[in-house]
């Protein structure tokens, strides 16, 4: 039954790869950007949360602190750098976004070290088995947070004033402004929430990967095509394209053996550029008509 | 970005003081080239032949990033591809030529493979296919030992400098590098100063306007993608001469990273910029790593983000509007050569709209080359 637990462990990969991907798509869907600095965001949190926790603050008040401040940082990002960029050149405003990763990634070896922290889970350390399927406390903890969250913000988005504005904005920003939306607000309100997201997934796969500077990496290149696959508008195909990777990488890795554990990345990267040859705009996005 | 005004920017002629005078410029610049290894000690030559070896993979990244308008995470991956393939013919006993021939034919075919499949997207889509390519690099270099030399890479024999010469070996690697590097400069500037620079930069501009107008878009993306990889596998195949290893480092997307931020910090579209950038990128960690490794990278976004926010042409573009202010006699505004029809010609590829245009349709090997 080494399947089922291949599976069962790609999900759990594929939730904190989808975790990611959410944040992405939340910041997609306010600003129409891909943020490349999402993850490193996220690092910058969960460094936060490391300093909280060693400062001998119990686990549930350590978490909250950082959330909020995740919702700070993510909010003043748009203000203060990203504002002056929208609705330019979309190529300039990328760059920035690269340059926040690096200089998150600087500011966090400068103020951190670039050593190797460990990072014990949030949710205790239990082991569980189900059959001869073993997972821990965490891996149950990151795919039913997931879930929550994509609930949460899907119910956001369908069925309360604030997240209805924040579509309309995404949609045409010019009519949301004129019909006397808060464009800028909407905005950083995106951007905080994304930051958010993005935090819960790195406080979620530290234990796995220790804490350091570039720990979310490679996570944010799965992230990406999980975003990619999904359809870069729609929470709900980044969650189902990312376990989808998850379970196809997991398997690969597996049982095709010129793939083995050290090229398993090559699944979901080939799944990316395949879905983006045959429907560019993903599984569940819609297609962009532009008008001449 | 700053596109130039179309108003202020009708072709125009540059006269022939500013000629004299930029051909001087460039003239003392490349003496100073020639000389300075007689000067200097064997570190400064090291330094001044990696800036020439990143600027040339600067330079290429600008033509897919600055002139095509898209952004490429994938520099490194050809920037390794180059050095692998160098280093592989080294092993092989095949001559440096081909080994050279390898590294740019390589990379070129990579680069075309990656560039056909990601042009069918627009905008965002295009980055993230590319950053595919140096993250599967990695893991792929580990893999085929037989060609790559594994985690450990590859290394090759130092070259030395010929005995006719009288030169050190670094300040033979210096020439051999300065050389190529200058070859390759000029070959872009006059590439980008004809009709395939004015063709990518609509492709950039107005992307709806230049297929109306019948220029192959996918196409033009499809070559200056190809032509940014082979720039990137030169730049890695003349790494090799004065570093003389390659390891699974070279690949990584966090030199591409690098490459994208200097770019932008020495200024896109701009041969000076590129050079500048390299510059950046070379001797800034030499500072700010002596204390801390890794502390570069606070300060490589930090200067990313005050020049995109202060400087939008770069430090190439701020450098080119100091001067103007104090040479403006030297430009000739009245005279136009055709009148522009459109945005078509008011943008051309170079960053200077007032000079662009006369260069490309008088004296393409004069101008930015260094």
């Amino acid at each position: 039954m080494q399947a089922l637990q291949q599976v069962t462990d790609g999900i759990v990969a594929g939730s904190i790869y989808g975790a990611l991907a959410l944040s992405l798509v939340l910041v997609y869907r306010t600003t129409g950007l891909v943020n490349f600095a999402q993850g490193q965001m996220a690092v910058v949190s969960v460094y936060l949360a490391w300093t909280f926790l060693d400062l001998g603050m119990p686990t549930a008040v350590a978490i909250l602190l950082t959330l909020a401040a995740s919702l700070v940082i993510g909010a003043l990002t748009e203000r203060v750098l990203i504002r002056r960029f929208e609705r330019r050149d979309p190529l300039i405003a990328i760059i920035v976004t690269v340059g926040i990763l690096t200089f998150g990634n600087g500011l966090i070896v400068y103020i951190w070290g670039a050593a190797l922290k460990p990072f014990a889970s949030v949710f205790g350390g239990h082991d569980f088995a189900a059959g001869s399927v073993r997972f821990t406390a965490n891996d149950l903890g990151t795919v039913l947070v997931l879930i929550a969250v994509v609930v949460v913000l899907q119910a956001l988005f369908q069925f309360t004033r604030a997240g209805l504005a924040m579509r309309a904005v995404a949609d045409n920003p010019e009519s949301s402004a004129l019909s006397g939306l808060p464009i800028g607000r909407l905005l950083m309100a995106g951007w905080a929430l994304a930051a958010l997201v993005g935090a819960i997934a790195g406080v979620l796969i530290a234990p796995k990967v220790s804490l350091q500077p570039d720990m979310l990496d490679t996570v944010l290149v799965y992230a990406l095509a999980a975003a990619v696959v999904g359809g870069l508008d729609s929470p709900v195909g980044a969650v189902v394209a990312a376990w989808i990777l998850g379970v196809a990488q997991n398997l690969a890795g597996t049982y095709i053996s010129f793939i083995g554990n050290d090229l398993d990345i090559i699944v979901p990267l080939t799944i990316m550029v395949l879905v983006l040859l045959v429907r560019p705009q993903g599984l569940f996005g819609r297609k962009e008509v532009e008008r001449v | 970005m700053n596109t130039p005004d179309p108003q202020s920017s009708p072709r125009l002629r540059l006269s022939r003081r500013s000629r004299a005078t930029r051909g001087l410029l460039w003239g003392s610049l490349a003496i100073v080239l020639l000389v300075l290894p007689n000067l200097v000690d064997p570190y400064v030559d090291l330094q001044i032949t990696l800036i020439i070896v990143f600027a040339v993979a600067i330079r290429g990244l600008d033509i897919v990033t600055g002139l095509a308008g898209q952004v490429s995470l994938a520099q490194s991956a050809f920037f390794g591809i180059g050095a692998y393939a160098g280093a592989y013919c080294v092993d092989r006993d095949w001559s440096a030529p081909v080994g050279f021939v390898a590294a740019v034919v390589v990379s070129a075919l990579v680069g075309a493979a990656i560039a056909v499949p990601a042009v069918r997207l627009r905008g965002v889509a295009f980055g993230m296919v590319t950053i595919a390519l140096p993250v599967l690099a990695v893991p792929l270099a580990v893999r085929l030992r037989s060609i790559t030399g594994g985690s450990e890479g590859r290394s090759v024999p130092t070259i030395t400098a010929p005995t006719w010469t009288g030169l050190a070996d670094d300040q033979w690697h210096y020439y051999l590098v300065l050389v190529i590097g200058t070859v390759v400069f000029v070959l872009i500037h006059n590439m980008l100063n004809g009709r395939v620079g004015r063709a990518l930069t609509m492709v950039r501009t107005n992307e709806i306007l230049a297929t109306s107008l019948g220029i192959p878009v996918q196409r033009y993306k499809i070559f200056a993608f190809t032509v940014a990889a082979a720039c990137g596998g030169i730049a890695g195949w003349l790494y090799l001469i004065p570093m003389g290893f390659v390891t699974p480092d070279a690949l990584k997307f966090t030199l591409s990273i690098s490459i994208l931020l200097a770019l932008v910090i020495g200024g896109l579209r701009s041969a000076l910029g590129c050079v500048l950038g390299a510059a950046f990128y070379v001797l800034v960690p030499n500072v700010t790593d002596s204390s801390q490794p890794g502390r570069s990278l606070l300060y490589f976004g930090a200067a990313v983000l005050l020049v995109l926010i202060f400087l939008p042409d770069g430090i190439a573009g701020a450098i080119r509007s100091v001067l103007r202010q104090f040479v403006p006699a030297s430009w000739n505004g009245g005279a136009t050569s055709r009148h522009t029809n459109g945005p078509t010609d008011s943008r051309t590829a170079q960053p200077e709209p007032p000079t662009a245009s006369t260069v490309s349709t008088h004296t393409p090997t004069e101008g930015d080359a260094p």
